[in-house]
Protein backbone atom coordinates (compact mmCIF):
# COMPACT_ATOMS: atom_id res chain seq x y z
CA UNK A 1 0.00 0.00 0.00
CA UNK A 2 0.79 3.98 -0.71
CA UNK A 3 1.18 6.09 1.75
CA UNK A 4 2.24 8.93 -0.40
CA UNK A 5 1.19 9.08 -4.09
CA UNK A 6 2.75 12.08 -5.84
CA UNK A 7 1.09 12.21 -9.52
CA UNK A 8 2.78 14.64 -12.08
CA UNK A 9 3.10 17.46 -9.13
CA UNK A 10 3.93 20.87 -10.92
CA UNK A 11 4.64 24.07 -8.67
CA UNK A 12 5.87 27.65 -10.35
CA UNK A 13 6.45 30.58 -8.72
CA UNK A 14 5.11 32.96 -10.69
CA UNK A 15 7.71 32.39 -13.64
CA UNK A 16 10.11 30.99 -11.53
CA UNK A 17 10.35 26.85 -11.34
CA UNK A 18 9.93 24.86 -8.36
CA UNK A 19 9.22 21.13 -8.96
CA UNK A 20 7.66 20.08 -12.75
CA UNK A 21 6.16 16.20 -13.26
CA UNK A 22 7.20 15.10 -10.10
CA UNK A 23 5.78 11.20 -9.47
CA UNK A 24 6.77 9.05 -6.92
CA UNK A 25 5.04 7.00 -4.15
CA UNK A 26 6.17 5.77 -0.62
CA UNK A 27 5.17 2.47 0.54
CA UNK A 28 4.11 1.69 3.52
CA UNK A 29 6.40 1.11 6.10
CA UNK A 30 9.63 2.18 4.31
CA UNK A 31 12.00 4.92 4.75
CA UNK A 32 12.19 6.94 1.81
CA UNK A 33 15.02 9.00 0.89
CA UNK A 34 14.61 11.95 -0.74
CA UNK A 35 17.77 13.56 -1.99
CA UNK A 36 18.93 16.36 -4.36
CA UNK A 37 20.93 19.24 -4.45
CA UNK A 38 19.85 22.63 -2.37
CA UNK A 39 17.34 24.42 -4.76
CA UNK A 40 16.16 21.07 -6.34
CA UNK A 41 12.50 21.01 -5.55
CA UNK A 42 12.57 19.14 -2.34
CA UNK A 43 11.01 21.38 -0.13
CA UNK A 44 8.44 22.39 -2.35
CA UNK A 45 7.32 19.13 -3.16
CA UNK A 46 7.17 18.58 0.87
CA UNK A 47 5.48 22.31 1.07
CA UNK A 48 2.46 20.99 -1.22
CA UNK A 49 2.34 18.02 0.90
CA UNK A 50 1.49 19.93 3.88
CA UNK A 51 -0.57 21.68 1.96
CA UNK A 52 1.05 25.13 3.19
CA UNK A 53 1.86 25.72 -1.12
CA UNK A 54 -0.50 24.96 -3.40
CA UNK A 55 0.33 22.93 -6.53
CA UNK A 56 -0.11 24.68 -10.08
CA UNK A 57 -0.48 21.10 -11.52
CA UNK A 58 -1.00 17.75 -10.91
CA UNK A 59 -1.85 15.83 -7.54
CA UNK A 60 -0.89 14.24 -4.32
CA UNK A 61 -2.71 11.78 -2.28
CA UNK A 62 -1.46 10.88 1.52
CA UNK A 63 -3.33 7.79 3.01
CA UNK A 64 -5.26 7.89 -0.31
CA UNK A 65 -6.71 11.02 0.28
CA UNK A 66 -5.83 14.39 -1.68
CA UNK A 67 -3.55 16.52 0.10
CA UNK A 68 -5.30 19.67 -0.39
CA UNK A 69 -8.87 19.27 -0.23
CA UNK A 70 -8.37 16.76 2.78
CA UNK A 71 -5.51 18.34 4.02
CA UNK A 72 -6.55 19.14 8.28
CA UNK A 73 -7.75 15.32 8.20
CA UNK A 74 -4.54 13.98 6.80
CA UNK A 75 -2.37 16.15 8.56
CA UNK A 76 -3.39 14.61 11.86
CA UNK A 77 -1.39 11.38 11.23
CA UNK A 78 1.38 13.52 10.12
CA UNK A 79 4.46 14.68 12.19
CA UNK A 80 6.47 17.20 10.22
CA UNK A 81 10.34 18.30 10.97
CA UNK A 82 10.88 21.54 9.13
CA UNK A 83 14.32 22.14 8.01
CA UNK A 84 14.75 25.22 9.84
CA UNK A 85 12.80 25.54 13.01
CA UNK A 86 11.22 28.48 14.46
CA UNK A 87 9.07 28.73 17.51
CA UNK A 88 7.12 31.27 19.55
CA UNK A 89 10.09 32.88 21.14
CA UNK A 90 8.66 34.12 24.47
CA UNK A 91 7.31 30.63 25.16
CA UNK A 92 8.49 27.56 27.33
CA UNK A 93 9.72 24.23 25.64
CA UNK A 94 6.88 22.63 27.53
CA UNK A 95 4.27 25.04 26.85
CA UNK A 96 5.07 24.86 23.65
CA UNK A 97 4.64 20.94 23.22
CA UNK A 98 2.04 21.11 25.37
CA UNK A 99 0.23 23.63 22.53
CA UNK A 100 1.07 21.66 19.53
CA UNK A 101 -0.23 18.44 21.79
CA UNK A 102 -3.58 20.40 22.17
CA UNK A 103 -4.32 20.34 18.16
CA UNK A 104 -4.10 16.32 18.26
CA UNK A 105 -7.36 14.84 20.19
CA UNK A 106 -5.95 11.59 22.69
CA UNK A 107 -2.47 13.03 22.95
CA UNK A 108 -1.05 12.11 26.31
CA UNK A 109 1.90 14.03 27.58
CA UNK A 110 3.50 11.16 28.69
CA UNK A 111 5.03 11.03 25.52
CA UNK A 112 6.47 14.45 25.58
CA UNK A 113 8.46 13.46 28.85
CA UNK A 114 9.84 9.99 26.93
CA UNK A 115 10.90 11.91 24.22
CA UNK A 116 12.18 14.66 25.80
CA UNK A 117 14.55 12.18 28.15
CA UNK A 118 15.64 10.59 25.44
CA UNK A 119 17.10 13.97 23.14
CA UNK A 120 18.06 15.50 26.52
CA UNK A 121 15.59 18.37 26.25
CA UNK A 122 15.65 20.83 28.78
CA UNK A 123 11.54 21.46 29.13
CA UNK A 124 11.97 24.28 31.90
CA UNK A 125 13.53 26.74 29.13
CA UNK A 126 12.65 29.73 27.33
CA UNK A 127 12.20 28.95 23.30
CA UNK A 128 14.31 32.30 23.04
CA UNK A 129 17.34 31.10 24.88
CA UNK A 130 18.00 27.86 23.07
CA UNK A 131 20.58 27.40 20.67
CA UNK A 132 19.49 25.86 16.75
CA UNK A 133 20.42 22.10 17.75
CA UNK A 134 18.57 22.76 21.08
CA UNK A 135 16.05 24.28 18.57
CA UNK A 136 16.18 21.19 16.58
CA UNK A 137 15.24 18.93 19.12
CA UNK A 138 12.09 20.48 20.30
CA UNK A 139 11.17 20.18 16.05
CA UNK A 140 11.72 16.51 16.72
CA UNK A 141 10.14 16.04 19.95
CA UNK A 142 7.38 17.97 18.29
CA UNK A 143 6.71 16.28 15.44
CA UNK A 144 6.83 12.77 17.07
CA UNK A 145 4.73 13.53 20.24
CA UNK A 146 1.45 12.69 18.82
CA UNK A 147 2.44 9.07 17.28
CA UNK A 148 2.24 9.99 13.78
CA UNK A 149 1.58 7.02 11.36
CA UNK A 150 3.94 9.74 8.48
CA UNK A 151 7.01 11.03 9.51
CA UNK A 152 8.31 14.07 7.07
CA UNK A 153 11.57 15.09 7.90
CA UNK A 154 13.19 17.93 5.99
CA UNK A 155 17.00 18.13 6.12
CA UNK A 156 16.49 17.28 9.60
CA UNK A 157 20.27 16.69 11.16
CA UNK A 158 21.49 19.96 10.46
CA UNK A 159 22.47 21.92 13.67
CA UNK A 160 22.81 18.44 15.73
CA UNK A 161 26.10 16.58 16.93
CA UNK A 162 27.21 13.69 16.02
CA UNK A 163 25.76 11.76 18.75
CA UNK A 164 22.30 13.43 18.49
CA UNK A 165 22.22 12.28 14.99
CA UNK A 166 22.77 8.82 16.08
CA UNK A 167 19.90 8.95 18.61
CA UNK A 168 17.83 11.06 16.11
CA UNK A 169 18.24 8.29 13.56
CA UNK A 170 17.69 4.95 16.38
CA UNK A 171 14.42 6.75 17.04
CA UNK A 172 13.72 7.32 13.82
CA UNK A 173 14.61 3.42 13.36
CA UNK A 174 12.41 2.40 16.12
CA UNK A 175 9.02 4.31 15.05
CA UNK A 176 9.65 2.77 11.69
CA UNK A 177 9.73 -0.41 13.05
CA UNK A 178 6.54 0.30 15.04
CA UNK A 179 5.12 0.78 10.96
CA UNK A 180 5.31 4.41 10.93
CA UNK A 181 6.56 5.25 7.14
CA UNK A 182 9.13 8.20 6.90
CA UNK A 183 9.97 10.33 4.09
CA UNK A 184 13.59 11.35 4.53
CA UNK A 185 14.96 14.37 2.79
CA UNK A 186 18.77 15.45 2.57
CA UNK A 187 21.49 16.90 0.66
CA UNK A 188 23.45 14.42 1.86
CA UNK A 189 24.25 11.19 0.11
CA UNK A 190 26.00 9.32 3.46
CA UNK A 191 22.86 10.35 5.86
CA UNK A 192 20.62 9.06 3.51
CA UNK A 193 22.52 5.96 2.75
CA UNK A 194 22.72 5.19 6.17
CA UNK A 195 18.98 5.35 6.93
CA UNK A 196 16.56 4.82 3.72
CA UNK A 197 15.13 1.91 1.89
CA UNK A 198 14.61 3.44 -0.97
CA UNK A 199 15.47 6.56 -2.69
CA UNK A 200 13.89 8.78 -4.83
CA UNK A 201 16.20 11.62 -6.37
CA UNK A 202 15.39 15.12 -7.79
CA UNK A 203 17.43 17.67 -9.76
CA UNK A 204 16.73 21.05 -10.98
CA UNK A 205 12.78 20.39 -10.52
CA UNK A 206 12.34 16.93 -11.67
CA UNK A 207 12.88 13.30 -10.68
CA UNK A 208 16.07 11.79 -12.16
CA UNK A 209 15.21 8.46 -10.62
CA UNK A 210 13.68 6.01 -7.93
CA UNK A 211 16.33 3.38 -6.73
CA UNK A 212 16.47 0.95 -4.31
CA UNK A 213 19.07 1.79 -1.60
CA UNK A 214 20.52 -2.02 -2.04
CA UNK A 215 21.39 -0.77 -5.91
CA UNK A 216 22.77 2.32 -4.64
CA UNK A 217 24.39 0.97 -1.85
CA UNK A 218 26.83 -0.64 -4.28
CA UNK A 219 27.85 2.62 -5.56
CA UNK A 220 30.95 3.86 -4.31
CA UNK A 221 31.59 7.35 -5.62
CA UNK A 222 35.56 8.68 -4.70
CA UNK A 223 36.75 12.03 -5.47
CA UNK A 224 40.52 11.99 -6.79
CA UNK A 225 43.21 14.25 -7.05
CA UNK A 226 46.12 13.44 -8.49
CA UNK A 227 49.83 15.17 -9.04
CA UNK A 228 51.99 13.26 -10.99
CA UNK A 229 56.02 13.46 -10.96
CA UNK A 230 55.43 13.74 -14.87
CA UNK A 231 53.09 14.69 -17.40
CA UNK A 232 50.66 12.30 -18.48
CA UNK A 233 48.75 12.15 -21.61
CA UNK A 234 45.33 13.29 -21.57
CA UNK A 235 43.64 9.88 -21.69
CA UNK A 236 45.66 8.28 -19.45
CA UNK A 237 42.59 7.44 -16.73
CA UNK A 238 39.99 7.06 -19.16
CA UNK A 239 38.27 3.97 -17.34
CA UNK A 240 34.83 3.26 -17.82
CA UNK A 241 33.24 5.15 -14.59
CA UNK A 242 35.55 8.28 -14.31
CA UNK A 243 34.02 11.27 -14.81
CA UNK A 244 34.40 15.11 -14.23
CA UNK A 245 38.17 14.21 -15.73
CA UNK A 246 40.11 17.06 -16.24
CA UNK A 247 43.87 17.13 -16.59
CA UNK A 248 46.14 19.73 -16.64
CA UNK A 249 49.67 18.73 -17.22
CA UNK A 250 51.06 16.74 -14.38
CA UNK A 251 48.06 16.82 -12.00
CA UNK A 252 44.68 15.46 -12.82
CA UNK A 253 41.17 14.85 -11.25
CA UNK A 254 38.40 13.12 -11.36
CA UNK A 255 35.26 11.41 -9.96
CA UNK A 256 34.93 6.69 -10.26
CA UNK A 257 32.73 4.61 -9.52
CA UNK A 258 34.13 1.15 -9.53
CA UNK A 259 36.48 -1.33 -8.95
CA UNK A 260 38.72 1.04 -6.90
CA UNK A 261 41.89 -1.59 -7.64
CA UNK A 262 41.98 -0.20 -11.11
CA UNK A 263 42.64 3.60 -10.16
CA UNK A 264 44.96 2.10 -7.66
CA UNK A 265 46.79 0.06 -10.63
CA UNK A 266 46.94 2.88 -12.72
CA UNK A 267 48.77 5.21 -9.83
CA UNK A 268 51.01 2.25 -9.39
CA UNK A 269 52.51 2.28 -12.35
CA UNK A 270 53.54 6.00 -12.06
CA UNK A 271 55.52 7.99 -9.43
CA UNK A 272 53.21 10.41 -8.14
CA UNK A 273 53.82 13.56 -5.60
CA UNK A 274 50.78 14.12 -3.97
CA UNK A 275 47.47 12.24 -3.95
CA UNK A 276 43.94 13.86 -2.41
CA UNK A 277 40.79 10.84 -2.29
CA UNK A 278 37.65 12.11 -0.77
CA UNK A 279 33.98 11.17 -1.08
CA UNK A 280 32.65 13.54 -3.62
CA UNK A 281 29.74 16.02 -3.05
CA UNK A 282 25.96 14.90 -3.47
CA UNK A 283 25.68 17.88 -6.54
CA UNK A 284 29.15 16.43 -8.48
CA UNK A 285 27.70 12.94 -8.34
CA UNK A 286 24.90 14.53 -9.99
CA UNK A 287 26.48 16.24 -12.50
CA UNK A 288 28.52 13.57 -14.15
CA UNK A 289 26.01 10.26 -13.49
CA UNK A 290 22.71 11.82 -13.50
CA UNK A 291 22.83 14.50 -15.87
CA UNK A 292 22.03 11.82 -19.01
CA UNK A 293 19.33 10.44 -17.43
CA UNK A 294 17.64 14.24 -16.82
CA UNK B 1 -9.99 27.47 21.61
CA UNK B 2 -6.59 27.11 21.72
CA UNK B 3 -5.62 29.25 19.31
CA UNK B 4 -7.46 31.67 21.10
CA UNK B 5 -6.07 31.43 24.21
CA UNK B 6 -2.82 31.34 22.55
CA UNK B 7 -3.46 34.63 21.24
CA UNK B 8 -4.67 36.23 23.85
CA UNK B 9 -1.84 35.47 25.66
CA UNK B 10 0.47 36.83 23.00
CA UNK B 11 -1.33 40.01 23.30
CA UNK B 12 -1.67 40.28 27.08
CA UNK B 13 1.28 42.66 27.15
CA UNK B 14 0.81 45.09 24.31
CA UNK B 15 -3.04 45.23 25.72
CA UNK B 16 -2.07 46.06 29.14
CA UNK B 17 0.06 48.72 28.09
CA UNK B 18 -2.19 50.05 25.24
CA UNK B 19 -4.94 50.39 28.18
CA UNK B 20 -3.08 52.16 30.94
CA UNK B 21 -2.23 54.39 28.75
CA UNK B 22 -5.55 55.19 27.82
CA UNK B 23 -6.27 55.22 31.24
CA UNK B 24 -3.00 57.59 32.20
CA UNK B 25 -4.81 60.18 28.77
CA UNK B 26 -8.73 59.66 30.54
CA UNK B 27 -6.65 60.53 34.12
CA UNK B 28 -4.51 63.53 33.00
CA UNK B 29 -6.77 64.88 30.10
CA UNK B 30 -9.82 65.29 33.12
CA UNK B 31 -6.80 66.80 35.70
CA UNK B 32 -7.15 69.91 32.88
CA UNK B 33 -10.85 69.96 33.38
CA UNK B 34 -10.44 71.80 36.29
CA UNK B 35 -8.72 74.26 35.30
CA UNK B 36 -10.90 74.96 32.57
CA UNK B 37 -14.14 74.93 34.36
CA UNK B 38 -12.53 77.52 36.67
CA UNK B 39 -11.85 80.17 34.16
CA UNK B 40 -15.47 79.20 33.05
CA UNK B 41 -16.66 81.11 29.62
CA UNK B 42 -12.99 83.04 28.97
CA UNK B 43 -12.02 79.56 28.03
CA UNK B 44 -14.09 79.51 25.65
CA UNK B 45 -13.75 82.48 23.77
CA UNK B 46 -9.58 81.64 24.15
CA UNK B 47 -10.44 78.46 22.24
CA UNK B 48 -12.60 80.22 19.80
CA UNK B 49 -9.49 82.61 18.51
CA UNK B 50 -7.55 79.41 17.53
CA UNK B 51 -7.61 78.74 13.77
CA UNK B 52 -9.97 76.10 12.61
CA UNK B 53 -7.38 73.95 11.17
CA UNK B 54 -5.96 73.38 15.07
CA UNK B 55 -9.00 73.22 16.28
CA UNK B 56 -10.73 70.57 13.56
CA UNK B 57 -7.17 68.60 13.99
CA UNK B 58 -7.98 68.65 18.25
CA UNK B 59 -11.60 67.84 17.86
CA UNK B 60 -12.81 70.88 19.44
CA UNK B 61 -15.67 72.58 16.84
CA UNK B 62 -19.04 72.93 17.86
CA UNK B 63 -18.27 71.41 21.51
CA UNK B 64 -18.68 73.36 24.38
CA UNK B 65 -15.80 72.88 26.56
CA UNK B 66 -16.88 74.87 29.90
CA UNK B 67 -19.52 71.84 30.77
CA UNK B 68 -18.26 68.54 31.45
CA UNK B 69 -20.12 67.11 28.94
CA UNK B 70 -18.19 69.05 26.01
CA UNK B 71 -15.32 68.43 27.65
CA UNK B 72 -15.31 64.96 26.99
CA UNK B 73 -16.81 65.15 23.88
CA UNK B 74 -13.23 66.27 22.90
CA UNK B 75 -11.78 63.24 24.37
CA UNK B 76 -13.69 61.02 21.83
CA UNK B 77 -11.14 61.90 18.67
CA UNK B 78 -7.81 60.62 20.58
CA UNK B 79 -9.79 57.70 21.87
CA UNK B 80 -10.31 57.15 17.91
CA UNK B 81 -6.58 57.67 16.89
CA UNK B 82 -5.67 55.30 19.44
CA UNK B 83 -7.92 52.74 19.42
CA UNK B 84 -7.77 53.03 16.06
CA UNK B 85 -3.79 52.62 15.86
CA UNK B 86 -3.81 49.65 17.92
CA UNK B 87 -6.70 47.95 15.93
CA UNK B 88 -5.52 48.40 12.54
CA UNK B 89 -2.00 47.04 13.91
CA UNK B 90 -3.59 44.27 15.71
CA UNK B 91 -5.78 43.59 12.63
CA UNK B 92 -3.18 43.56 10.17
CA UNK B 93 -0.24 41.20 12.32
CA UNK B 94 -2.59 39.12 14.16
CA UNK B 95 -2.51 36.45 10.99
CA UNK B 96 1.02 37.63 9.32
CA UNK B 97 2.96 37.86 12.60
CA UNK B 98 2.85 33.70 11.86
CA UNK B 99 5.35 34.11 8.77
CA UNK B 100 7.15 37.13 10.36
CA UNK B 101 8.30 34.91 12.80
CA UNK B 102 8.40 31.95 10.99
CA UNK B 103 6.16 29.72 13.19
CA UNK B 104 3.73 29.69 10.00
CA UNK B 105 5.19 26.40 9.72
CA UNK B 106 4.72 25.57 13.01
CA UNK B 107 0.86 26.52 12.96
CA UNK B 108 -0.12 25.87 9.82
CA UNK B 109 0.67 21.95 9.47
CA UNK B 110 -1.33 21.54 12.38
CA UNK B 111 -4.70 19.21 11.44
CA UNK B 112 -6.76 22.47 11.69
CA UNK B 113 -8.40 24.19 8.35
CA UNK B 114 -6.69 27.77 7.79
CA UNK B 115 -10.13 28.89 7.86
CA UNK B 116 -10.61 27.90 11.84
CA UNK B 117 -7.17 29.45 12.35
CA UNK B 118 -8.39 32.63 11.02
CA UNK B 119 -11.70 32.63 12.93
CA UNK B 120 -10.30 31.98 16.18
CA UNK B 121 -7.79 34.67 15.63
CA UNK B 122 -10.53 37.16 14.90
CA UNK B 123 -12.18 35.82 18.12
CA UNK B 124 -9.26 36.88 19.78
CA UNK B 125 -9.04 40.45 18.28
CA UNK B 126 -12.53 41.03 19.22
CA UNK B 127 -11.84 40.21 22.62
CA UNK B 128 -8.61 42.31 22.56
CA UNK B 129 -11.01 45.66 21.42
CA UNK B 130 -13.67 44.97 23.94
CA UNK B 131 -11.06 44.87 26.98
CA UNK B 132 -9.51 48.00 24.97
CA UNK B 133 -13.05 49.66 25.19
CA UNK B 134 -14.34 48.99 28.52
CA UNK B 135 -11.26 50.01 30.45
CA UNK B 136 -11.59 53.32 28.46
CA UNK B 137 -15.35 53.08 29.33
CA UNK B 138 -14.68 52.38 33.44
CA UNK B 139 -11.72 54.92 33.35
CA UNK B 140 -13.49 57.54 31.76
CA UNK B 141 -16.72 56.74 34.34
CA UNK B 142 -14.74 56.84 37.05
CA UNK B 143 -12.42 59.86 36.20
CA UNK B 144 -15.53 62.17 35.02
CA UNK B 145 -17.24 61.48 38.52
CA UNK B 146 -14.50 62.84 40.64
CA UNK B 147 -14.43 66.21 38.67
CA UNK B 148 -18.73 66.34 37.84
CA UNK B 149 -20.69 68.31 39.83
CA UNK B 150 -24.13 68.39 37.52
CA UNK B 151 -25.68 65.42 36.09
CA UNK B 152 -24.40 62.23 35.22
CA UNK B 153 -22.81 61.73 31.90
CA UNK B 154 -22.54 58.16 32.11
CA UNK B 155 -24.89 57.01 29.20
CA UNK B 156 -23.06 59.57 27.02
CA UNK B 157 -19.67 57.75 27.58
CA UNK B 158 -21.66 54.72 26.60
CA UNK B 159 -22.92 55.92 23.08
CA UNK B 160 -19.20 57.50 22.59
CA UNK B 161 -17.97 53.96 23.66
CA UNK B 162 -20.49 52.25 20.85
CA UNK B 163 -19.14 54.46 18.30
CA UNK B 164 -15.28 53.84 19.29
CA UNK B 165 -15.74 49.82 19.35
CA UNK B 166 -17.66 49.54 16.09
CA UNK B 167 -14.20 52.33 14.62
CA UNK B 168 -12.43 49.51 16.51
CA UNK B 169 -13.84 47.05 14.69
CA UNK B 170 -13.27 48.79 11.46
CA UNK B 171 -10.23 49.57 11.49
CA UNK B 172 -8.85 45.91 12.66
CA UNK B 173 -10.96 44.34 9.89
CA UNK B 174 -9.19 46.83 7.52
CA UNK B 175 -5.51 45.40 9.22
CA UNK B 176 -6.94 42.23 8.34
CA UNK B 177 -8.39 42.68 4.96
CA UNK B 178 -5.09 44.04 3.97
CA UNK B 179 -3.02 41.62 5.89
CA UNK B 180 -4.40 38.69 3.46
CA UNK B 181 -3.26 39.79 0.14
CA UNK B 182 0.03 41.64 1.54
CA UNK B 183 2.99 39.90 0.90
CA UNK B 184 4.40 40.15 4.44
CA UNK B 185 4.20 41.45 7.70
CA UNK B 186 5.65 44.14 7.14
CA UNK B 187 3.72 45.26 4.43
CA UNK B 188 0.40 44.69 5.80
CA UNK B 189 1.41 46.98 8.95
CA UNK B 190 2.53 49.92 6.35
CA UNK B 191 0.18 49.73 4.51
CA UNK B 192 -2.74 49.75 7.30
CA UNK B 193 -1.34 52.52 8.67
CA UNK B 194 -1.29 54.15 5.88
CA UNK B 195 -5.07 53.73 4.92
CA UNK B 196 -5.44 54.64 8.81
CA UNK B 197 -3.94 58.29 8.43
CA UNK B 198 -5.51 58.74 5.23
CA UNK B 199 -9.15 58.47 6.42
CA UNK B 200 -7.73 60.44 9.32
CA UNK B 201 -6.49 62.98 7.19
CA UNK B 202 -9.43 63.09 5.42
CA UNK B 203 -11.58 63.53 8.10
CA UNK B 204 -10.00 66.65 9.10
CA UNK B 205 -9.83 68.35 5.49
CA UNK B 206 -13.76 67.46 5.28
CA UNK B 207 -14.07 69.54 8.13
CA UNK B 208 -12.16 72.84 6.58
CA UNK B 209 -13.43 72.47 3.41
CA UNK B 210 -17.63 72.04 3.32
CA UNK B 211 -17.35 71.26 -0.53
CA UNK B 212 -15.26 67.72 -0.28
CA UNK B 213 -18.01 66.84 2.70
CA UNK B 214 -19.09 64.32 0.08
CA UNK B 215 -15.78 62.53 1.06
CA UNK B 216 -17.01 61.34 4.54
CA UNK B 217 -18.40 58.21 3.06
CA UNK B 218 -14.63 57.22 2.49
CA UNK B 219 -13.17 57.88 6.64
CA UNK B 220 -15.06 56.40 9.24
CA UNK B 221 -14.21 59.17 11.56
CA UNK B 222 -16.75 60.87 10.09
CA UNK B 223 -19.22 58.44 10.76
CA UNK B 224 -19.69 58.64 14.14
CA UNK B 225 -20.38 62.79 14.91
CA UNK B 226 -19.45 63.53 18.75
CA UNK B 227 -22.41 65.75 19.32
CA UNK B 228 -25.20 63.21 17.35
CA UNK B 229 -23.87 60.20 19.31
CA UNK B 230 -23.72 62.29 22.47
CA UNK B 231 -27.22 62.88 22.31
CA UNK B 232 -27.82 58.75 21.68
CA UNK B 233 -28.55 59.39 17.85
CA UNK B 234 -26.49 57.02 15.66
CA UNK B 235 -27.18 57.09 11.60
CA UNK B 236 -28.38 54.19 9.89
CA UNK B 237 -27.20 54.89 6.87
CA UNK B 238 -23.25 55.14 8.32
CA UNK B 239 -24.36 51.90 10.84
CA UNK B 240 -24.88 50.09 7.40
CA UNK B 241 -21.75 51.35 5.97
CA UNK B 242 -19.72 49.92 8.90
CA UNK B 243 -21.08 46.51 8.90
CA UNK B 244 -20.72 46.65 5.59
CA UNK B 245 -17.21 47.16 5.52
CA UNK B 246 -16.40 45.13 8.78
CA UNK B 247 -18.19 42.14 7.16
CA UNK B 248 -16.71 42.63 3.18
CA UNK B 249 -13.15 42.87 4.86
CA UNK B 250 -13.41 40.54 7.03
CA UNK B 251 -14.46 38.20 4.07
CA UNK B 252 -11.68 39.28 2.19
CA UNK B 253 -9.72 37.57 4.45
CA UNK B 254 -11.08 34.57 4.69
CA UNK B 255 -10.74 33.95 1.06
CA UNK B 256 -7.86 35.58 -0.14
CA UNK B 257 -5.60 33.80 2.70
CA UNK B 258 -6.69 30.42 2.39
CA UNK B 259 -5.84 30.51 -0.94
CA UNK B 260 -2.67 32.02 -0.85
CA UNK B 261 0.84 30.07 -0.22
CA UNK B 262 2.68 30.37 2.82
CA UNK B 263 6.39 31.37 2.78
CA UNK B 264 8.34 31.58 5.32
Amino acid sequence: MNVIEINKLTKYYGQARGIVDVSFNVREGEIFGFIGPNGAGKSTTIRTLLALIYPTGGSAKIFGKDCISEGPEIRRQIGYLPSEVYYYDNMRVIELLKYSASFYPDTDNKRIYELAEIMELDLGRKIDDLSYGNKKKVGIVQGLLHRPRLIILDEPTGGLDPLMQHKFFELIREENQNGVTVLFSSHILSEVQRICTRVGIIKEGKMVKVEDMSTLGHTNYKKFKVEMLEPQPVDYFNLAGIGDLSVNGKSASFIFNGDINQIIEKLYAKKISNLIVEEPSLEEIFMHYYEREA
Amino acid sequence: MNIVLRELRANLKSLVIWCLAMVFLIAVGMVKYAGIEAVGQSANQLLNQMPAVIKSMLGMNELDLTSISGYYGVFFLYFALLGGTHAVMLGALIISKEERDKTADFLFVKPVPRSKIITAKLAAVIINLAVFNLVTYFASVFFVAQYNRGESINDQIAYLMISLFILQLIFAAIGLGISGFAENAKKAASLSTTVFLITFFLSAAIDLYDKIDFLKYFTPFKYFPVVEVMQGSFNTFFLFLSTAIILACTAMVYVTFQKRDIYI
